[in-house]
């Protein structure tokens, strides 16, 4: 499923076509057309009400779009339920984390290879071989993304107990157990502080090298954005106003009225 | 025994040591078998007086009757302590396997004659199929029916989804009661499918292998009831660590992101719903061969009621504290608060009527534990947590963070 | 955020519609098209029969009306189906009964008149009260506890105040004797009893009375601005506590109301008749659209109008009563959980 980079031309793990979606009378995201190519790094930019996380809850299937059509792959997702696009590898944290905050890390991620499992009820009362076998590998997979974000001390502890850094961190291990071929990051740097932040986007560069996929980044720190981002879009009250890569965005007359206005002193500094 | 199965997930696992899950099975083990060998044959060896207190304070009769409740509260445990849903109907699913009992092993189809491996008295016309396998058919029945009541109602909010269950708590039992004239309007006439008011009675005895269980055989009767209670427990402790019982888990804790991490919302809580009302079929199997029928008016709200009331003092979701807390329960119900009544008015002269308080009781533990000890008495640790206020607020944990970055 | 709106764009895609999505649609209709054929029939057949089902399914669905409201107004405030609703009307009933033998009322003169102002005042402000100190000592504790954690409460104070009312009312349903006149008229062939006209003009000013003070006064202002958002309110400065006894007040009363006029119409009383108008007063909330007044009252005369036509043309009879009414409620809650004149919502993230 991952092309390696450079090799063959780029297919796009992702294509949002003229997407609307209208609550009531009001439009919260209109006619936007979006790409996210195999294992690039995009993130999608706006001031407060731009129809950012609407956006994101249409790609993960939490909400079907008035108008418009999503691609997965070649598969077309456009009104399927979330659990059935989140299996097949569209992955995703939250804004407000929402940990299972009563199970254990491990469990978290565990929870997330549910569609990767078979056990049944049976095979699971009686521990049939097959069953045990599948608990074992997956609570090894388990144990290795713990590893893999750097909290596999945590692993026995429940979600809830963790440190606000480490629940972050437990988020993207929960997402990444899903396989996912394009992982949706909503605001991950939210309350993290600037050093937090740089060793962040080293992260998520690691995150798409190794686990070979594409990364979808909502975020507010525009220093965070203009480092990781290799393709920017930039929403303003639910249209697209610009996309292109960092530089043009930080030139872009348009956005920095949209957008930038008041702290475009900052942002062109970074 | 199946006690090697029983154990937790690695995380609880102590090396060179019994893991909890372990040691509990072996309690209850050891308490059965030591029940049943008291009742048959220590007790009769005793004198008199012995006889007549456990008689009038723990007859082996009510002991029966908690392992029904404790069958029923672990299926009621199951939805509400491992899923999060809130069922306030699940009478129904012990309605449901009680009637199958009613239907399968008595004289109520009296133009047939079936008998497979049956019990009946000679010569006697009706279904009559050996209670194992009706318990088998009652299972299967029981997890049909709530699949059916499930799949329209799990879509809705939790507490749209407590009163639609109570409302199939009250249609279930009210056909049973009128299902006597079905497909007539007047009350007369029709095919009789449930008997009405009357119920079914009796249906044909437990049989073990060759033997059937006469109406004293109470002692034979817990060990058969006991066996099917260590069944229900062997199958929640099992599915608790598996695939499912992480999915059942997850949806209580956050529906939404569950749903987001790949878990399919309907089908995960339709399984907790059949696998519960499973349980609760069983439960009722065994309660028409305790009552040695089906009567409708025994199946009324007081008794989902009661259940919860049971799954709430032992804790939600802790398979070991319901089940404790449906043994004292029940217990009190059937006979224990009768007792501690005559005694306290003997002892201090005052004519009380004890019994007549048991369900407000029930109604005060629901109100009181959840306002003081939501995690029941004896809590599993996360439903402990899940249950109490947070400690501290997201604001706090982003300060305590950011402090122990900059330290 | 645009995203934590009210989200109606599942509804109005009807691209790519699954089978079960078709099928629970299109079922809707065909049982609402039979059910509407069954009484069209029915209507042809002897329209005065007809009528005459459908005023006493009008009398007794201004009672839910009454009680649906007090339902209604709870979970439009603190999203919390108040199980013990019912029973306290059931409580009504009972006080009512007890007031009225101990004034010795009857109908027919001024002095009995009066005393029935009295035993409404008395039975609207006791029921009030206890609604007020249900809340305060169950659920206020739970304001931010889990959802489970006030629906098991409320279902515990249900049963308790059920059990309380079996132990001074014991357990057979009581007769008593109705302090309204027994007169009745003819309008054609539909008789019409003076009861009714009473409940209607005890129930009609109370409701207009109720919208009033919720859409027009500085207490519902607060209603419903706790009803919004409960920290928001309170940083503008509303007493969250007391809007919310307030409202419970208010509901209290409504019951009261309704039970006086349960026991003045029907003229029975028993300890578990709050439970089963309980839940159809709710079936009635949910059917107008919960947190909704205004469909409260639609539901609850939609839900009395289906119960007197089942009962009275007959569908299924007196016997299946009950189950018609919850399998509207089933029904109603899979194919249309937002109700007639609700709004459909969802999760927040």
């Amino acid at each position: 499923m991952s092309a390696d980079l450079g090799t063959g031309p780029v297919s796009n793990a992702l294509t949002a076509d003229n997407i609307s979606v209208v609550f009531g009378g009001l439009v919260a995201v209109n006619d936007v057309s979006f790409t996210i190519p195999d294992q690039s790094i995009v993130s999608l930019i706006g001031p407060n009400g731009a129809g950012k996380t609407t956006f994101f809850n249409v790609l993960t299937g939490l909400y079907t779009p008035t108008s418009g059509d999503v691609r997965f792959g070649d598969r077309d997702i456009t009104g399927q339920p979330p659990h059935k696009i989140a299996s097949w590898g569209m992955a995703r944290t939250f804004q407000n984390i929402r940990l299972f905050g009563l199970m254990t890390a491990e469990e978290n991620v565990m929870v997330a290879m549910h569609s990767h499992m078979r056990a049944g009820i049976f095979s699971t009362v009686f521990g049939l071989p097959k069953q045990r076998r599948e608990e074992k590998e997956a609570r090894e997979v388990a144990v290795d993304l713990l590893d893999f974000v750097g909290i596999n001390h945590t692993r026995g502890e429940y979600a809830r107990n963790l440190s606000y850094g480490d629940q972050r961190r437990l988020e993207v291990a929960r997402a990444l157990a899903l396989k996912p071929r394009v992982l949706l990051l909503d605001e991950p740097t939210a309350g993290m502080n600037p050093q937090e932040s740089a060793r962040f986007v080293e992260f998520v560069h690691r995150v798409r090298t190794e686990k070979k996929l594409a990364v979808l980044l909502i975020e507010h720190d525009m220093s965070v954005v203009m480092r990781v981002s290799e393709r920017i879009t930039v929403l303003d009250r639910g249209e697209k106003i610009a996309e292109g890569g960092p530089a043009d965005i930080k030139s872009n007359q348009r956005v920095i009225e949209a957008y930038l206005g008041k702290s475009g002193a900052e942002a062109s500094e970074v | 025994m199946a006690t090697a199965e029983l154990v937790g997930p690695p995380e609880t696992r102590e090396h060179g040591r019994l893991t909890h899950n372990a040691r509990w099975a072996i309690g209850f083990g050891t308490a059965a078998v030591l029940i049943f060998v008291t009742y048959h044959w220590v007790l009769p060896s005793l004198n008199a007086n012995i006889n007549t207190f456990v008689n009038s304070w723990l007859p082996l009769s009510v002991v029966d009757e908690c392992m029904v409740w404790m069958i029923c509260a672990l299926g009621l445990n199951i939805v509400v302590g491992f899923a999060g849903l809130l069922d306030l109907g699940y009478v129904a699913f012990w309605a449901i396997g009680g009637y199958t009992a009613g239907w399968l092993i008595s004289g109520q189809f009296y133009n047939l004659k079936i008998d497979i491996f049956g019990s009946p008295a000679a010569g006697t016309p009706g279904i009559h199929i050996n209670f194992w396998l009706v318990l088998v058919a009652a299972a299967i029945l029981t997890a049909l029916m709530g699949i059916l009541i499930g799949a329209p109602t799990l879509r809705l909010k939790s507490d749209y989804l407590a009163l639609v269950t109570l409302g199939f708590g009250e249609i279930i039992p009210q056909f049973f009661k009128n299902g006597d004239h079905l497909g007539t309007l007047s009350g007369s006439g029709g095919f009789d499918f449930t008997h009405g008011e009357r119920g079914i009675t009796p249906v044909d005895p437990i049989t073990i292998g060759p033997w059937k269980l006469g109406p004293f055989d109470l002692d034979w009767q817990f060990a058969v009831f006991a066996a099917i209670a260590a069944f229900v427990i062997f199958v929640c402790l099992r599915l608790r660590v598996g695939r499912l019982g992480r999915a059942w888990l997850a949806i209580r804790e956050d529906e939404l992101a569950a749903s987001m991490m790949g878990v399919p919302l309907m089908r995960t809580k339709l399984a907790a719903y059949a696998v519960g009302a499973v349980a609760g079929g069983l439960g009722g199997v065994a309660f028409a061969e305790h009552v040695g029928g089906v009567l409708p008016d025994s199946f009324d709200f007081s008794i989902s009621i009661t259940l919860l009331a049971m799954v709430v003092l032992g804790g939600m979701g802790n398979v070991w504290g319901v089940m404790i807390g449906a043994l004292v329960l029940s217990w009190i119900n059937a006979n224990g608060l009768k007792q501690v009544g005559s005694t306290f008015n003997s002892t201090f002269g005052t004519s009380w009527d004890f019994p007549s308080y048991n369900y407000l009781m029930f109604g005060l533990i629901l109100v009181l534990m959840m306002l003081f000890r939501r995690e029941g008495l004896l809590p599993e640790s996360r439903t402990k947590l899940l249950l109490r206020e947070p400690s501290r607020t997201d604001v706090e944990s982003v300060g305590a963070d950011l402090e122990g970055e900059s330290a | 955020m645009a995203g934590t709106l009210v989200a109606r764009a599942r509804v109005t895609r009807r691209r790519k519609m699954s089978p079960s999505a078709f099928l629970q649609k299109y079922l809707g209709y065909l049982m609402l098209a039979l059910v509407a054929y069954w009484m069209l029939t029915k209507f042809i057949k002897s329209p005065s029969q007809f009528f005459s089902a459908a005023l006493d399914g009008l009398e007794n669905g201004t009672l839910y009306a009454l009680i649906a409201l007090g339902y209604t107004l709870v979970y439009g405030i603190i999203e919390l189906i108040n199980f013990a609703h019912g029973d306290l009307f059931m409580l009504g009933t009972m006080m009512s009964a007890l007031v009225l033998s101990k004034l010795g009322v009857d109908h027919s003169s001024l002095t009995g008149w009066l005393g029935l102002v009295f035993t409404l005042v008395v039975v609207m402000a006791a029921c009030a009260t206890l609604n007020v100190i249900i809340e305060f000592l169950a659920y206020r504790r739970l304001r931010r506890a889990p959802k489970l954690a006030p629906l098991i409460t409320a279902v515990g104070v249900s049963f308790i105040l059920q059990n309380i009312a079996l132990h001074f009312h014991g357990s057979t349903p009581k007769q008593h004797p109705s302090a309204l006149p027994a007169a009745s008229f003819n309008i054609g062939s539909v008789q019409i009893n003076q009861a009714f006209l009473v409940v209607i003009a005890v129930t009609a000013p109370l409701l207009l009375l109720m919208t009033f003070i919720v859409q027009r006064t500085r207490q519902g202002k607060a209603m419903r601005a706790t009803a919004q958002d409960q920290d928001a309110a309170r940083l503008m400065g509303v007493n969250v506590n007391r809007t919310i006894s307030f409202t419970f007040a208010l509901g209290g009363a409504l019951a009261g109301a309704a039970g006086l006029m349960y026991e003045q119409t029907v003229g029975t009383t028993s300890y578990n008749l709050g439970q089963q108008l309980g839940l159809i007063a709710f079936t009635a909330a949910v059917l107008g659209g919960i947190g909704n007044l205004v469909g409260a009252v639609l539901g609850g005369l939609l839900i009395g109008l289906i119960q007197g036509l089942n009962d009275g043309l007959p569908l299924l009879g007196q016997l299946w009563s009950q189950s018609v009414v919850f399998t509207v409620l089933i029904l109603l809650m899979v194919f249309k959980p937002e109700g007639i004149l609700g709004k459909p919502t969802t999760e927040k993230v």
